[in-house]
């Protein structure tokens, strides 16, 4: 099935490459960064850049793959000196230091094109600072719900799509001697995934915004709000016992042994949970319930990013190069099952036929108006974020201490902000 | 000074002595029994929370080809050897010449200046990781491995000039006092006669100094990035994933990164264990 489709794609480039003997003739040298270090999304970059440098053979490129990790902390180098044309990075408030600085091109032109600006309305949003475009997606992933189904049946229960109805499940779920949900604190992150559905559907994607930008306080009522409804669930034993001490991959056999009925997590959950002998049938997906009726739905997909640095030699190409990356095509061919196995930014993109995949994209670009937030580590500077989410953390364990955590991460806001 | 002998105990202390060995050994390998077990085990028993039991798949080879033929680790491994090997011989021939310096001359402040050298092992090292950082950088030298050799061999030729000068100590001077009857040059005096005499002091510091520097972390995470620089202590983080740690593959590049210190020691078992005793008892 997947080989007859990559061979179609692959005539059809062909053919295309025949009938249409490139573009303006681009010249010179592109030198591109990447941070995709793992095998399987390294080799899928590399091949669409060969893809793309058969449509260009006047172009020498030059192509730099860096440690995810190392990436990050390179960034700051090289985007000074020694500069690629091209770099990849994260959406929204990653990028915003680099913009700030005068070290992201304002890619606004781009945007205004009509190709670009049809099919990729979903992720403007992530990409814009100051009125402007800073770069374009590549991919992004969902995060959502991913339940026990064969569980689920044989308590009688189905999908929730309220607040009460999730309380209703989750009641009986703890009943049947379970967790509702398994999750794994140690390093933090996954309780920011928390807050940031509970506080989007609380109070919405714009108070949201808001509170990462540092312009609410902590101890609004609104905040607060946030905090009561998730102690509903953790008073309830909604979650699993001692999940500090596990990481978000030691907390996955709990969901796996049925010890848990669900994971409140990002698509990447599904490769290990198939892995270790779910199948789809035992294993499905649903979109985090409405809390409050009067705000709009609105999901976190964490994206990433292609940028040009301001410094780069042959913005030129580097433009085309990017044009190339969020055609429908390429976004197609480089987020299947095979490559990314994620989300293509184009709307005009096919999904691959993949269940979760599916309903992520779905979910995406029909049931998120309210917008589409990053991940709260992305979302809110890197200080606060880790301030925070050291205090969700706490407030799981120690439900009873919100208002003296809340105090404190109101401290840390009018600090971190100030400058 | 030391314990005595298990076999002039009583029969009682013998038997629970024997009993408990197996198994105080079985506790203390046990990580590195589950490091090992892990490598060849499928990336599904992670996630079944299979973490003692059995593989429920034999994966130890594709585990270990991955790690070979589908990985940085053949490049880590190289530059694990290319920044062991200088740094050893550069601290072990500096070592030999301070040793020597400090072991045979009288002079005034030679005691001041062997104890600078040793007052250098008491830095604990932590404190020096942003003065180093900004020294290379601005040296040009930062994620280079030269970088990191020049810090290795500076930083451990403190201890090796303890160790050379205290074994030196211990020749007796009376060969030197008879070569310079003979009227031979310094320089050869330390060619011909005092460095044939240290040739065990030499083994054993190269065994102990090659796991030293193998084994480090702290500085490789430091001092470079990448894989055109980064040692394999380093480079099995790169088996971190965007979103998964591919634990069955860190095992087994953990053993393959063992595996040179653990030859080492067991080739050089003798001179090791002299190592360690060398300079405690002068």
């Amino acid at each position: 099935m997947h080989s007859i489709y990559k061979r179609t794609t692959a005539a059809l480039a062909m053919s295309v490459a025949l009938v249409v003997p490139a573009y303006a003739e681009l010249t010179g040298e592109l030198r591109i960064f990447l941070d995709t270090s793992n095998p399987a999304p390294r080799a899928t970059m590399e091949a669409m850049i060969d893809r793309f440098a058969e449509q260009h053979p006047g172009l020498e490129i030059e192509t730099t793959v860096i440690d995810r990790e190392a990436y990050k902390t390179q960034i700051r180098n090289f985007l000074t000196a020694d500069t690629p044309d091209v770099a990849t990075w994260y959406a929204a408030n990653r990028m915003k230091p680099y913009v700030e600085a005068g070290l992201f091109e304002d890619v606004s032109d781009l945007w205004a094109e009509p190709e670009i600006a049809e099919n990729l309305a979903s992720t403007k949003g992530a990409m814009t600072i100051d009125g402007k475009q800073w770069g374009v997606p590549y991919t992004y992933y969902q995060w959502g719900v991913y339940y026990r189904k064969d569980i689920f049946d044989e308590l009688g229960l189905s999908e929730p799509t309220t607040w009460e109805e999730e309380l209703a499940n989750c009641q009986k779920i703890v009943d049947s001697g379970r967790a509702c949900y398994t999750i794994g604190t140690k390093f933090l992150w996954t309780a920011g995934g928390w807050f940031d559905y509970l506080n989007m559907r609380t109070n919405g994607f714009d108070f949201h915004q808001q509170l990462a930008n540092g312009e609410v306080s902590w101890e609004d009522d609104r905040v607060k709000q946030t905090f009561a409804n998730w102690k509903q669930l953790i008073d309830m034993g909604a979650f699993i016992d001692n999940h500090q001490t596990y990481s978000w991959q030691e907390a996955l056999p709990f969901m796996v042994n049925g010890e848990a009925a669900a994971y409140l997590m990002g698509n990447f959950a599904v490769a290990p949970l198939r892995e270790a002998g779910l199948s789809d049938d035992q294993l499905d997906f649903y979109q985090f319930v409405a809390i409050n009726p009067d705000v709009e739905l609105a999901e976190d997909a964490p994206t990433d990013t292609f940028h040009i640095p301001s410094n780069a030699s042959n913005k030129e190409a580097a433009r085309e190069f990017l044009r190339f990356v969020v055609s429908a095509d390429e976004q197609t061919e480089i987020n299947n099952g095979s490559n990314l196995g994620q989300l293509p930014v184009n709307a005009k993109s096919s999904v691959d036929n993949d269940k979760f995949l599916n309903q992520g994209f779905e979910m995406l670009s029909s049931n998120s108006p309210g917008g589409v937030a990053q991940f709260w580590d992305r979302d809110a500077p890197a200080e606060m974020a880790k301030v925070s989410m050291e205090g969700f953390q706490e407030f799981m364990v120690k439900p009873d201490n919100a208002d003296k955590i809340l105090a404190k991460l109101e401290r840390a806001r009018q600090r971190i902000y100030d400058n | 000074m030391f314990p005595k002998p298990i076999e002039k105990q009583s029969r009682a202390a013998q038997i629970s002595y024997q009993a408990m060995l197996p198994l105080a050994l079985l506790l203390w390998l046990g990580p590195l029994l589950a490091v090992a077990l892990f490598s060849v085990k499928p990336a599904a028993d992670f996630t079944n929370a299979n973490y003692w039991g059995l593989p429920s798949s034999f994966e130890g080879a594709f585990n270990y080809g991955q790690v070979f033929f589908n990985s940085d680790m053949p490049r880590y491994l190289l530059n694990s050897f290319l920044i062991t090997i200088p740094t050893v011989i550069g601290a072990v021939a500096l070592s030999c010449m301070t040793g020597f310096a400090l072991g045979i001359y009288k002079f005034k402040s030679n005691l001041w200046i062997f104890f600078m050298f040793v007052a250098g092992n008491f830095v604990p090292f932590q404190i020096l990781m942003v003065p180093v950082r900004d020294l290379t950088l601005q040296l040009g030298l930062y994620n280079t491995k030269t970088g990191l050799v020049l810090f290795h061999i500076a930083f451990q030729t403190g201890f090796c000039t303890l160790f050379m000068r205290n074994f030196i100590r211990a020749l007796p001077f009376e060969l030197i006092e008879a070569a310079r009857v003979e009227g031979i040059s310094e320089w050869r005096i330390f060619w011909y006669v005092v460095l044939p005499l240290m040739k065990p002091a030499i083994a054993a510091l190269s065994v102990l100094i090659f796991t030293f520097i193998w084994n480090d972390y702290f500085w490789a995470v430091v001092l470079t990035q990448g894989a055109e620089s980064q040692p394999v202590t380093a480079g099995i983080t790169s088996f971190n994933a965007q979103f998964r740690a591919a634990y069955q593959l860190m095992s087994a590049g953990s053993i393959v990164a063992a595996l040179p210190p653990v030859a080492m020691f067991f080739l050089m078992q003798k001179h090791f264990i002299a190592g360690l005793t060398l300079g405690a008892v002068k």
